[in-house]
Formats: C-alpha cells, structure tokens, sequence
C-alpha cells in the first residue's frame, strides 16, 4: 500500500480562473471607479447639488428612498459622496460580480463539461470550491477598495467646503466589501447546490427582495420592524458616519452570514453527485 | 494487487438505477473492454472509479487506494478520457493540457505532448472552438496519455476519429500496454474491442452479464455453416431438437444454411451420412456474439 499523500494546492487552476474573471472584474472596477468620480464631481458644487436634491425631491419619497435616502441633504457632504456607495447602479455592478462568478466558476464549468477535467487531475472538489470561494471574496474586496480609490481621487481632483471624512468612508468600504463578500457566499451556496439559472436566479431574487426590504423599511415608518431582516441594515451609513468605533456589531452579522452560507455551500459541493 | 478493482459496486440515482453489485478486477498491463449498450451504466462506472461519483454502496480501488468520492485519489496515476471530451473553447490545445498537467505532477509533459500530436496529426495553436469533433477527440487522447500513468480510463476513445487515426490511437493504446500501463477501455466498437482486448465485461441495465476472455465471449455467440449437397442429391431435413444446438435458417434446393453453439462435432458426423459437395463457415465476430448476448438476455433467442 502506497503512502497517503494530500493533493497539492491547484494554484494552476486559481490562476486560470482569476485570469479569466480579469477582464470582468476590471470592467467593474472602472465603472465603480467612475461612478465614485461621477459623484464627487457633482456635489462639490453647491448650485448642482441645490438642482439635484429639488429635483429628487419632486421625483417622491420613495425614489429618494431608493437612491440614498436621509442621507441626500443639502450641506452634507459626506452623506452626499455616500449616494455613490449605494447607489442602484453601483448595487447592479457588485451583484454582478457577486452573483456572476461563484455561479460561473462552479455551475458554468458543470455545465460546460469542464468540471469532469478539472476533478479528473490531482484536484479535489474542496480545493476547487476554495478556489472559487476565494477568487469571489478577493475580487469582491479589491472592488470596494476601487470604490475607496474613487473617493480618496475625487477628493484630491475637486474642492469641498468641509473636510471629506476618508477615515469613515474606509469603515463603509470595508463594511460594504464585508456585505458583498455575504452576498457572494450565498450565491456560492446556490452554484453549490443548483444548476448556473438556477442559482442566478436565487441570488438575484434574494438580493432583489432584501433591497426592495430596506427600501420599504425606510420609506415607511410601519414597517420598519423589517429592518433587521435585510442584510443591507447591516451596512449603516449615518451610523458609521456618527459613530467613531466600527460597527463590530453589524460586521459580525455578515460575517456570519458569509462563514454560514460559504461553508453550508462546501458541505453541499463536497456531498453532492455533480449532475457531469 | 489488482490494478483497478471494482467491489460489489452499486449507484443509484434516486430511484433510478446507475449499476448493481458490480465485480470485477483488472491485472497490471491488462487492456480490458468494458461493453454495454447506451444507459447500461459503463460512464456511470468509470465515474465511480475516478471518484467523481459517490457509490451508494460498495467500493473501487486503483492501484491499491481506495477511492473516495472528490479526493481524487491516485489521480496523478490516471489518464482519463472522458465520454465526451469538452473544453474551454478559448483555449488553444497546447494551453488547455498544460494546465490540464499542471494540475497534477504533470510539469514535464510538453516533450510527451508534442511527440501524440505529431502522431495523431494534430494543430497544438488552434482555439479549441475552431476544431472539429476529431481534432477535439485527439486533444483528449492526448490528455489522457501525456502524463504516461499507469491507469488509463478510457471512455469512447476512438468516437469521431477517422479511421487511420483510429488504428494509430488503437497502436498507442497497445503500446502504452506493453510498456506497463492497464487499460480500461469502454467502446460502443466491438471490432475495436476485440482487436486489442485480452478480457471484456459485458453490462446490461447496470449489471454484470459476463467476464470473460474476448475468444471465449465470442464462442459463446451462433456460428455459421453453409453447405453444399452434391447436385442431384435431396438436402436431408434437420429435425428441431434433433442436433442440440444447431438450428436451420435456410434451406435451399441444393444448400443448407445452419447456425449451431458449441462444436461442430455433432453437426459434421450427421453431415458425413450424406453427399457433401463442399463446406463454408464464416468466423463470428465478437458483435455477433454481443447481439446474441443481449437478445439472449433479453429473452428473444428465438
């Protein structure tokens, strides 16, 4: 009987697949990337945030809701540069990657047949879904420090009346990089368990449903019960804004759902028959 | 130690079933057919055996390991070709199998992969996307073997080829052999079966229906004799049940058109009370043999 030797790490496959996430990712990043400037280029001119926010404000409390809430006042810079962290476009491109890549990587080369080739080397099921748990939760970090990036050259190519808050900001990004690493745990949890439309179609509507959930938490003062139950709670920008320390509380929250949706999805993976 | 070893394997999905209680071993350096119509559960077996499946109950061992469902155990040992072989359509041959190879031990294959390219005739540079179904086949032979393992699982390898490449992948397969190496090689082509195979198993609906070496698979299956009775001389009648074994299936003015299992024996000392002119038998080949396999199976041996 021959000695028991662990299979090496598939560093190989990493890098195949992160070289093929690349162009994805860089696209993303450019768009985040611009959006933060976008941003910045409005509101620190006062005449285009006055027009911006009465044209808000016409569009109803419900739009305002849905782009930034209590946060779109006039003099509040940071909260006004914090519109370009949560912002439906920006939400659209992280669930983009968030959704996208875990389903790819693992549903898609199910589905492509691609799976049978990979497994049939010296590389194990749980090494593949390391590889791809890590590519989703790396590229969606390296997102949010764009997203930062954005702000800290915004700040430096425009002038603000006030002090732009960089430190609190960086709370934010880590804490929404924190939110969309969650996010890609569950939709490595439904590429674990479902074929790549089906797992799509899980993560999107999760998503979609918990932001239509703060949206209707904030705008309606009855049900503001919901609040806890949408993982966007969780990434509290007043709070972080007002509060010095970081919100250990909120971060614990997702990084729980995050440890509970990616390990759930690895137990599923590993005992699962890919449908090859 | 067998180097591939089936034991009382079965799968099953849901209520479906994959393969029943299935047994059988397979020595070093053997090349071993392993036959069955379609959903018969040969992919279902090789994918047990290179542990992409999890079997509901019994077990597979290569050489000496047990293996375990996504550990890919022994995997740097195994060259395997897949049912259908597909890819990363982006990807160039060359580019494909080495990150195939890296992924194992396999760092030193780029000599090996030049050398079964230039014998199966085939374009490393090309995207896979703009190969033809051969040319795709070829990049999964050569997947297969240019690591040179010493187990090779090989499902369908000769699908989609032409048949000079067929004979040149039916050489290799030889070789790779000789040098050592076993074989496992599931075919729908019994001619190709018969040609390189020392044993074979035959599988119906997920079981084992035969073990055994290709020529005696291939006693087993109807001969044919045709004889010629000398011209004027009535053709004598063959009663059923008469000769054990030896059934008419035509019967002319001057000829006779017999099938008859087992010896010729019987059937020659009736044939000598009569004027023979002459004798013509043809050799039955391991596809006749199979059909017979599975009418006979099946309940239809007329």
């Amino acid at each position: 009987m021959k000695a028991k030797h662990r299979p090496p790490f598939p560093w190989p496959l990493l890098r195949f697949w992160t070289l093929r996430i690349l162009p994805a990712w860089f696209l993303i990043a450019l768009m985040i990337f611009l959006v933060q400037l976008a941003i910045c280029g409005i509101v620190h001119d006062n005449e285009r945030v006055k027009a911006m926010l009465q044209y808000i404000d016409m569009l109803g409390p419900y739009i305002k809701a849905f782009i930034g809430g209590d946060g779109l006042q006039y003099g509040d810079i940071a909260g006004l540069i914090a519109v370009g962290y949560q912002d439906p476009l920006v939400l659209l491109l992280y669930m983009l990657f968030a959704v996208g890549v875990p389903t790819a990587l693992l549903a898609g080369e199910v589905q492509r047949g691609t799976m049978e080739l990979i497994l049939s080397r010296q590389t194990t099921k749980t090494h593949v879904y390391i590889c791809a748990g890590l590519i989703t939760v790396v590229g969606m970090y390296a997102l949010v420090i764009v997203m930062f990036l954005g702000t800290v050259v915004s700040t430096n190519l425009y002038d603000f009346e006030q002090q732009v808050p960089l430190y609190n900001f960086f709370k934010l990004a880590v804490n929404g990089g924190i939110l969309a690493s969650a996010v890609g745990g569950i939709a490595l949890l439904a590429a674990a368990c479902f074929r790549r439309g089906m797992a799509v179609s899980i993560t999107v509507a999760y998503l979609v449903v918990n932001y239509f959930i703060m949206i209707i938490a904030q705008w309606w003062p009855r049900m503001k019960w919901l609040d806890p139950v949408t993982i966007f709670n969780y990434v509290d920008g007043g709070k972080i804004f007002s509060e010095p320390g970081w919100p250990m509380g909120d971060m614990c929250v997702l990084i729980s759902l995050l440890v509970v949706s990616t390990v759930l999805g690895g137990v599923v993976w590993w005992r699962r028959d890919l449908p090859l | 130690m067998k180097a591939i070893e089936v034991e009382t394997l079965t799968k099953c999905y849901g209520s479906a079933r994959g393969v029943e209680d299935l047994s059988f071993g397979i020595e070093k350096g053997e090349i071993f057919g392993y036959l069955g119509p379609n959903g018969s559960g040969k992919t279902t077996t090789i994918r047990c055996l290179m542990g992409l499946l999890r079997p509901t109950s019994g077990q597979c061992c290569i050489l000496g390991r047990r293996i375990i469902h996504g550990k890919a155990t022994e995997h740097n040992q195994i060259g395997y070709l897949p049912g259908e072989f597909r890819a990363w359509p982006g990807l160039t041959p060359r580019k494909l199998l080495r990150l195939l190879a890296r992924l194992g031990n396999g760092n030193e294959v780029d000599k090996q992969q030049e050398e079964l390219a230039e014998r199966l005739d085939l374009d490393l540079d090309r995207k896979m996307r703009a190969l033809s179904k051969g040319n795709r086949q070829k990049v999964g032979i050569i997947y297969a073997f240019q690591h040179q393992p010493e187990v090779l699982i090989l499902d369908e390898p000769t699908i989609g080829l032409d048949p000079l490449i067929r004979q040149i992948v039916l050489d290799l397969i030889r070789e790779t052999a000789q040098a050592g190496a076993t074989i496992l090689l599931s075919s729908h082509d019994l001619s190709e079966v018969a040609a390189i195979c020392g044993r074979a198993a035959i599988l119906r609906e997920g079981r084992l229906v035969e073990l055994a070496p290709i020529s005696k698979i291939v006693q087993q299956g109807q001969r044919l004799i045709k004889v010629w009775f000398v011209e004027g001389t009535p053709v004598p009648e063959l009663l059923a049940g008469e000769l054990p074994g030896v059934r008419v299936i035509q019967q002319n003015s001057n000829t006779l058109h017999v099938a008859y299992q087992g010896t010729i024996d019987a059937l020659l000392k009736w044939l000598a009370q009569y004027q023979v002119d002459r004798i013509a038998t043809t050799e039955t080949s391991l596809e006749d043999a199979f059909i017979q396999y599975y009418r006979k199976e099946a309940g239809h041996e007329s």
